[in-house]
């Protein structure tokens, strides 16, 4: 145990995704280290960061605006929706220059593990979208993995009946892994070679 | 295949180890409580990502430390694998294949060949279907690396099924339900086929073996049963096994939405092993059941030295103090050797040569 200021923060890096006990420690010692003014900016930057970026109204995508600049941009083909997992899976779909259209952010992937099922995910906003912007195609490009899959599946099962068709990433993406394992190259043939559900 | 050295750190009683084995035979001798086994176990780890005595990650590391280290090269075929690992005494172990972090534990096996006989390998035949589903899983694994991700992500989807069971019961979604079970039967006759392709090349191994192994010759005989199934034919293509298991999983639905537990799919099915028509598990003597035994363990052996060319690596952790010595040299006859790994209390009960070391607290030294 360290003094509690010390011990406090060490807590909540190690709260943080992949940072084990031992890094947060690192990363607390490191910032006691630093001139103040350095740690500051840090601290500010969260603040910051929390306080003007919001999600997208539309999409859900981390932006400072209403909509974001995808959503706002009036090239994108509003007839094609990729659904994603999370914000930071828009970037890597993105990096693939594939695909035109508009996004959807999840929030996650159905897990009963994780006590995640349909209603904790925007699935309801989702089927909203289709009717209101005249949507064909869903690409569901949610992770490789049996939970990705899942939810895959169940969002071709609540939008077939609306007349979507809805494609999933070919095989050939890193299995068990997240999206953004996938190099940008991967990815892209995996989008052109996406397959009806 | 071979092993050409070992480290262990801060594992199970050890605090640092350097042991450098021989090509051959070698005998690990030393007293009860000295470790030799936590070598062994140290050395599967290196090939199955596990210990081979079911113990969790968490016990594996020495009192008093927060992380257990076990290093390994093997090399076969003039390429070598150096495999590292690192396992926390909290948190997750983290794995390294020539200094890369492997796609799983696929890669591992496709590069190193083992296979162990312990103590306690008559719980294969005496205890319930998982000790049986778990030495055929083991086995595919060791012929099709692949089959390590296709038995996880089963495992992963049969999990998700019964924690949804289990927290909504009767209110569970049905279209969740619905593509869990699609997910599960097309996950799960891949599993499926690999179980049913693992038994065609098994068991006539071990029927052969099961003449030589034990005194009296009988006629030995694997019922493959799926649960919710029946017996599948051995040759069924996962396609159809997918339809199948489908149809299984749709019929077991309400049963399953009362008991909050998925009971259709290869986590539930259970190999009868027969002598003479006999089930072994109840109704052989303790003689046949442990004349099987060896047999499952030989036949693993025979089955990966057929596919690779080469010898596995083969652990034989107190073995002989269990046989009478007929047995164990009918045994050893069974075995064309490459790299063995024997421990024992009591040098004289080893009916082979090589390499001697003596174990103690210590560490390893040439005997
Ligand atoms: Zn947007």
């Amino acid at each position: 145990m360290f003094e509690a200021p010390v011990q406090k923060l060490i807590d909540e890096l190690a709260r943080l995704p992949g940072v084990g006990r031992k890094s947060a420690q690192r990363l607390a010692f490191h910032i006691l280290q630093i001139e103040e003014v350095d740690a500051r900016r840090l601290a500010d930057a969260i603040i910051e960061m929390r306080e003007t970026v919001r999600l997208c109204s539309r999409c859900f995508n981390i932006t400072d605006e209403e909509e974001c600049s995808i959503c706002r941009d009036l090239r994108r083909d509003p007839s094609g929706i990729c659904v994603v997992e999370r914000a930071q899976d828009i970037v890597v779909v993105e990096r693939t220059q594939e695909f035109k259209g508009r996004y959807h952010v999840l929030g996650g992937a159905i897990s009963p593990i994780e006590g995640i099922g349909p209603d904790q995910l925007r699935i309801r906003q989702l089927v909203a979208r289709i009717d209101a912007e005249g949507v064909t195609e869903v690409i569901a490009a949610t992770n490789p993995n049996v939970e990705g899959d899942t939810t895959a599946l169940y969002i071709a099962r609540i939008l077939k009946p609306l007349g979507v068709k809805v494609t999933r990433l070919a095989s050939g993406l890193p299995v068990g892994g997240d999206l953004d394992y996938a190099d940008e190259i991967t990815l892209g043939r995996a989008l052109a070679g996406r397959q009806e559900l | 295949m071979r092993l050409l050295w070992l480290e262990l750190g801060y594992f199970r009683a050890y605090r640092s180890l350097h042991f450098e084995p021989g090509a051959g035979v070698n005998v690990l001798i030393g007293d009860n409580g000295t470790g030799k086994t936590s070598i062994l176990e140290g050395i599967g780890y290196l090939a199955s990502l596990r210990s081979f005595r079911n113990a969790p990650d968490a016990s594996l590391v020495a009192d008093g430390s927060d992380e257990a280290i076990v290093r390994g090269e093997f090399t076969a075929a003039e390429r070598s694998s150096l495999v590292e690992i690192a396992i926390p005494a909290q948190g997750r172990r983290s794995v390294l294949l020539d200094g890369k972090r492997p796609k799983g534990r696929a890669e591992i096996a496709e590069r190193v060949a083992l296979v162990a006989f312990l103590p306690d390998d008559l719980d294969l035949v005496k205890r319930g279907p998982a000790y049986r589903r778990g030495y055929l899983d083991e086995a595919a694994v060791q012929v099709w690396p692949v089959a390590a991700s296709e038995f996880g992500e089963y495992d992963r989807v049969v999990r998700q099924r019964n924690a949804l069971l289990r927290r909504e019961g009767h209110n569970a979604d049905v279209t969740t339900l619905d593509v869990l079970d699609e997910k599960l039967s097309s996950l799960g006759s891949v599993v499926l086929a690999r179980r049913l392709a693992v038994v065609a090349l098994l068991e006539p191994v071990v029927a052969e073996l099961y003449g030589e192994l034990s005194e009296r010759p009988g006629r030995v005989e694997w019922r493959y049963q799926a649960a919710g199934l029946g017996e599948p034919d051995r040759e069924s293509s996962a396609d159809s096994l997918r339809t199948l298991l489908g149809d299984a999983l749709a019929g077991a639905r309400a049963g399953d939405l009362d008991r909050r537990i998925t009971t259709v799919g290869p986590h539930r099915d259970e190999v009868v092993m027969l002598i003479d028509d006999r089930d072994v598990r109840t109704r052989a003597s303790q003689g046949e059941q442990r004349s099987i035994a060896l047999g499952l363990r030989v036949a693993a052996y025979r089955v990966l030295l057929d596919r690779r060319g080469t010898p596995p690596v083969l652990l034989l952790d107190d073995v002989f103090s269990e046989l009478d010595p007929g047995r164990g040299e009918r045994l050893v006859g069974q075995l064309p050797q490459g790299q063995v790994f024997v421990t024992s209390a009591r040098e004289e009960e080893v009916p082979l040569v090589g390499d001697r070391w003596t174990v103690s607290t210590d560490g390893v030294r040439a005997a």
